[in-house]
């Protein structure tokens, strides 16, 4: 192909004004990097064009400018960065909220963990101290040689009543089992007598407690007796021989 | 050109001030409207300003390429169902007449218009439909019924005279 004919066939005219087809603009800017007269020839009209739409400008309007500015520069703050941040504000939020109720429900677990641990180990600790009261005595009844006992059967009053005396020979301690005796009123309170030659001996009150199983008294010795009364609260000086309970002979 | 690809604000300040004029200018001949015309003058600088990445220096000088997007949009609102209806006595010519605007005297002669005045009335009929109305060359043969080939031929010779009128 010759070049002149090519640039004179107004192919740079119709490329510049956009007036080219698809295949005539490939055509025409492969030419443009192969040819330098074409290229030359193509700026020669490009300036030209410009020369003389410069020539014939009209001063726009004066506030387009303003309004250009305006419309660009709120898009470029607003439209490219907004909705990234959205989404993963909108995550964050999920996953917050998660972390949060995640928390809130572990913090809950351990508290209830640790009460129930508290809780087990106070039990853990009554049992401990009331398993070694209890062998305690057991020792005192079952280990000792020295320990004797007497049973004191229930009177007219109570049939039912049953209690048992332990003493220590060699000690002279002396234990009460309460075996079976009714629960006193509260302003009452039941006393333990030890009778010698007939005559009582004031051994102490006492309370009925489930936790223990002995009750200790006063240290006494050669008694030929023993006896319950149910008394005012704080004990009596002598025994109210119609409230008696139980009594049992050695 | 590299700041304003960088999206400087001040280069981009410095290209409207330089060129809006020229490119209101050619809005103007096609919409023939001024307060169209700002409206198209807006959107072609904010699409400069958006599309500034792609632009290609190989292919042309920036001017050209600001040129082809004010003549587009303003082929584009010439073509809207909002131009039209605002427009109607200026409807698409058929049966081969030649569209009013450009025979009748309402034609401003401003920039290319001008000089495209001085050609033949034929080639100047088709420059018109094909630069300013943006006619593809089939559909004016179609229109004008003029053979395809001789359409091409002819816009061409129009164009080579153009060349000469402007240089």
């Amino acid at each position: 192909m010759n070049i002149q004919e090519y640039i004179s066939s107004g192919i740079a005219e119709l490329y510049v004004l956009g007036l080219a087809s698809e295949e005539e603009k490939r055509e025409f800017e492969q030419m443009c990097a192969q040819y330098p007269e074409v290229l030359k020839a193509r700026t020669a009209f490009e300036l030209a064009l410009e020369k003389q739409a410069m020539e014939n400008a009209i001063a726009p309007p004066f506030d387009i400018k303003n309004k250009i500015i305006a419309k660009i520069t709120s898009e470029d703050r607003n439209v490219p960065a907004a909705p990234a941040p959205v989404r993963s504000i909108n995550l964050f939020k999920y996953v917050a909220a998660a972390c949060v109720i995640l928390l809130a429900g572990s913090i809950y677990w351990n508290i209830s963990l640790s009460n129930k641990n508290r809780d087990l180990q106070n039990n853990y600790d009554n049992t401990i101290a009331r398993l070694n009261e209890s062998e305690k005595d057991m020792e005192v009844l079952i280990g000792k040689q020295s320990v004797k006992m007497a049973s004191m059967k229930g009177l007219d009053i109570s049939p039912s009543s049953y209690a048992t005396i332990y003493w220590d020979t060699a000690t002279h301690d002396v234990y009460l089992l309460a075996n079976n005796l009714p629960t006193p009123a509260s302003d009452k309170q039941y006393q333990l007598w030890a009778i010698f030659n007939g005559k009582p001996v004031d051994l102490g009150v006492f309370e009925i407690k489930k936790e223990r199983l002995l009750i200790q008294v006063k240290n006494t010795q050669g008694a030929e007796a023993f006896a319950i009364t149910l008394e005012n609260k704080g004990g009596s000086q002598t025994p109210s021989m119609d409230k008696m309970y139980v009594m049992g002979k050695l | 050109m590299a700041l304003l690809q960088q999206r400087n604000e001040k280069a981009f300040s410095y290209l409207y001030d330089n060129y809006s004029g020229a490119l209101y200018g050619t809005i103007n001949s096609i919409v023939t409207d001024n307060e169209i015309a700002s409206d198209v003058l807006q959107n072609v600088f904010v699409n400069i300003w958006k599309k500034i990445e792609s632009y290609d220096p190989t292919k042309g000088r920036l001017f050209t390429w600001m040129l082809n997007i004010a003549r587009n949009a303003s082929i584009d609102e010439v073509r809207s169902k909002g131009f039209r209806a605002s427009k109607k006595n200026q409807s698409i010519p058929d049966n081969g007449d030649v569209p009013g605007a450009i025979t009748g005297p309402a034609i401003d002669d401003v920039g290319l218009k001008k000089v495209l005045s001085k050609l033949k009335g034929e080639l100047r009929v088709l420059i018109e439909l094909s630069y300013f109305q943006g006619y593809t060359h089939e559909e004016i043969s179609k229109v004008t019924n003029i053979p395809l080939g001789t359409v091409k031929t002819r816009i061409r010779n129009a164009l080579i005279q153009l060349r000469t009128m402007i240089n």
